[in-house]
């Protein structure tokens, strides 16, 4: 009998998405790269992985869980590999002498088979039925982390990018798929309005009937010169970083008059130094004193995704996370 | 009176394999600092071999060993650390956030050893020595100094005014101040200003060696821009391949400019640029300003591309510069010329 688990009415926590790789999905993710391992040693080694994410989010007792990213080697990466339409990337710079193949469209996009199903569906399948969110890279990102050589327009790209992506979350919904989140941290990174109305267009396209909580993540750039135009996005949710930028948000979202839900970014993914459970708390006090949204609508999470973080670090962080939560939940909305 | 044209790309180039491995064994100790800049230097006579045989006039050494615009110059600075990432512009790309604590003490210089080393292998093109703007770097840092922003950006040209003392006296035929924070859509006329300022004192450090500004990433506002045609330097060089229409809509604003360096070949895309229209923009561009001297150049530097492919559009910068000088009727100046009589040499 399939085990039932009740996320909490008020400040349900959650992640955003990847974990720091552990060590078999290192070693997936090596040996593929040299081309040295076959789809099933891959998957066992990848589930291996997952496995472990999820011990570590049951015993920190996060809510709303993700398979960790493990099989991802990069958030655009993994995805241009398994789409017709793209060319293998070279070697580019991201940041000292750390680099990602980043891929080249070369030809129309098209959608070939489940991308990330596998992960999830295993994931799902140990939860203990938390419910595990379906993260999966935006269509603006994919296209702005991508070297287009073949639409020449970028609103014919990302449109048929926005419908590959559709066609993915398509496979989740049918299987009962409660929270899909669509990962776009470039927007942040070209503020303009014509911009916005872009990734506007394409998640349109990806949300459409979407009956599942319909959430798209954002961080680490000028956020706060789109809250104003991605208001009416056709989203439940937004996920935002705030916790690295010291919540510089929070009076854009008083001043726009927010009103969604939100992932409420309160560990700082850049850090090695673990929030204690009384900062947290601070941070979703300080956020409610805003008196701009209910607890109910307020999703506690870290900023990002934790990879780049050592495993005990980033468990650690995730525990005082839940701790601070559990605490809100009992002194805001008096839920036990 | 537009009167010449040459070529050079704008700064530094993605590094190679030997570069990437060589670095990567720097950083593990596996390789010796000595063998680790012999190798550097090799990959470095790579991507001047590739500029000097496009005819650029002027040729940089690719920045390789630089993890990024500020951290050579940040890291021979007293007062100064480095802090975690933060992405730059709106690039994929992240540098190490500069925290001033006091103000920036130069222990050592990093231009000059440089322009001696690549004179040698430039020729026989002219060295372009290439340094982080005060602006940029205060307003992409951190202030812990206690100083006003205005004077720790007065204080950073004082040091940076080292570096271009010494780059001139060491060889460079030309030297760029990077200014990109100046076409971000947060720069002020104020920015603008300070800049102005700092490339004053700069300017008296450069020995008479010609000053270029270089603004990329975007076009700059106009409250912006206004200033910066105003401004005492050799060249300013806009990136007006990024969003043509917006950059000619600019110029056509009011420009006044000796030298004009038209970043027209897009450094941060793969296709290869369009002759036509590229020609088309610098005719507009050009047509607009009429500078003295017209300056072909990439819209940035070309290290957000991957190896190859800024290779071939060094290669396209060459192959149009001269295409265009012809079309224009303006006099192409290359150290590769096949006119002895035109020849000049940087």
């Amino acid at each position: 009998m399939a085990v039932e688990y009740r996320v909490p009415r008020n400040f349900p926590t959650t992640v955003v998405g990847s974990y720091p790789k552990l060590p078999p999905a290192q070693e997936a993710l090596r040996r593929a790269r040299r081309g040295e391992i076959s789809e099933d040693e891959f998957s066992r080694l990848a589930r291996e992985a997952i496995k472990g994410v999820v011990s570590d989010y049951l015993e920190a007792g996060v809510d709303i869980i993700s398979d960790g990213e493990q099989s991802r080697e990069d958030m655009v990466v993994y995805f241009a590999e398994r789409l017709k339409g793209y060319a293998p990337g070279e070697w580019v710079r991201i940041f000292d002498n750390v680099y990602f193949r980043k891929p080249i469209i070369a030809g129309r996009i098209e959608w070939v088979r489940p991308m990330i199903l596998d992960d999830w569906l295993y994931a799902s399948s140990i939860s203990q039925g938390r419910p595990v969110k379906v993260i999966i890279t935006g269509p603006y990102t994919m296209l702005e982390w991508s070297f287009d050589l073949h639409y020449g327009d970028r609103r014919e790209a990302i449109i048929d990018l926005a419908r590959v992506i559709r066609r993915e979350i398509e496979e989740f919904l049918k299987r009962g798929a409660e929270y899909v989140q669509v990962d776009e941290p470039a927007l942040s990174t070209r503020p303009w309005r014509e911009e916005v109305e872009l990734a506007r267009e394409a998640l349109e396209i990806v949300f459409k009937g979407v009956n599942a909580k319909r959430i798209v993540h954002i961080c680490f750039g000028r956020i706060e010169k789109i809250i104003p135009y991605i208001l009416d996005f056709p989203v439940d949710q937004f996920d935002l970083e705030f916790k690295n930028s010291n919540f510089r948000l929070l009076p854009y979202l008083k001043e726009y008059g927010y009103d969604k839900e939100l992932g409420y970014g309160v560990i700082d993914v850049h850090s090695l130094q673990v929030e204690s459970v009384e900062e947290i708390k601070e941070a979703i006090d300080r956020l409610m004193k805003l008196d701009l949204i209910g607890p109910e609508k307020v999703y506690v999470d870290p900023d990002c995704g934790l990879k780049r973080l050592p495993r005990e670090v980033a468990k650690a962080k995730l525990r005082n996370m839940v701790e601070a939560a559990r605490i809100a939940r009992k002194e805001w909305a008096g839920e036990e | 009176m537009v009167g010449l044209l040459w070529s050079m790309v704008l700064g530094g180039y993605p590094r190679s394999r030997l570069a990437r491995y060589t670095m990567r064994d720097l950083d593990s100790g596996r390789l010796s600092a000595f063998d680790g800049a012999s190798r550097i230097a090799l990959a470095t006579a790579h991507v001047v071999g590739a500029q000097v045989s496009a005819g650029m006039r002027y040729v940089v050494d690719g920045m390789l060993d630089w993890h990024d615009l500020f951290r050579p110059f940040v890291e021979s600075w007293r007062n100064v650390y480095l802090d975690g990432l933060i992405r730059y512009f709106d690039n994929n790309f992240f540098y190490r956030i500069p925290v001033f604590r006091g103000e920036p003490e130069p222990q050592r210089l990093v231009l000059p050893g440089r322009v001696r080393g690549l004179a040698p292998l430039a020729e026989p093109a002219g060295v372009k020595a290439v340094l982080p703007g005060p602006v940029t770097l205060a307003r992409l840092g951190r202030n812990e100094s206690g100083l006003e922003d205005e004077e720790l950006v007065a204080r950073i040209a004082r040091a940076l005014a080292e570096e271009v003392r010494g780059a001139a006296e060491a060889g460079a035929g030309i030297i760029q101040v990077d200014e990109p924070f100046l076409a971000d859509m947060d720069a002020t006329a104020e920015d603008a200003e300070l800049a102005s300022e700092a490339l004053e004192v700069l300017r008296k450090a450069a020995g008479g060696k010609p000053l270029v500004l270089a603004v990329y990433f975007d076009v700059p506002r106009l409250e912006v821009f206004k200033k910066l045609t105003g401004m005492d330097v050799d060249y300013l060089s806009l990136d007006v391949g990024d969003a043509p229409s917006r950059a000619v809509e600019l110029v056509k604003s009011g420009c006044r400019v000796s030298g004009l360096a038209v970043g027209v070949i897009d450094a941060r895309r793969l296709y290869d640029d369009d002759l036509e229209s590229v020609a088309s923009l610098v005719d507009k561009v050009v047509g607009a300003c009429r500078p003295d001297e017209v300056v072909l150049t990439t819209t940035t530097w070309l290290d957000l591309i991957p190896y190859r492919f800024s290779l071939r559009k060094t290669a396209l910068l060459g192959r149009y510069a001269e295409v265009i000088s012809e079309r224009l009727g303006l006099e192409y100046v290359s150290p590769i010329t096949s006119r002895p009589k035109e020849y000049i040499q940087g």
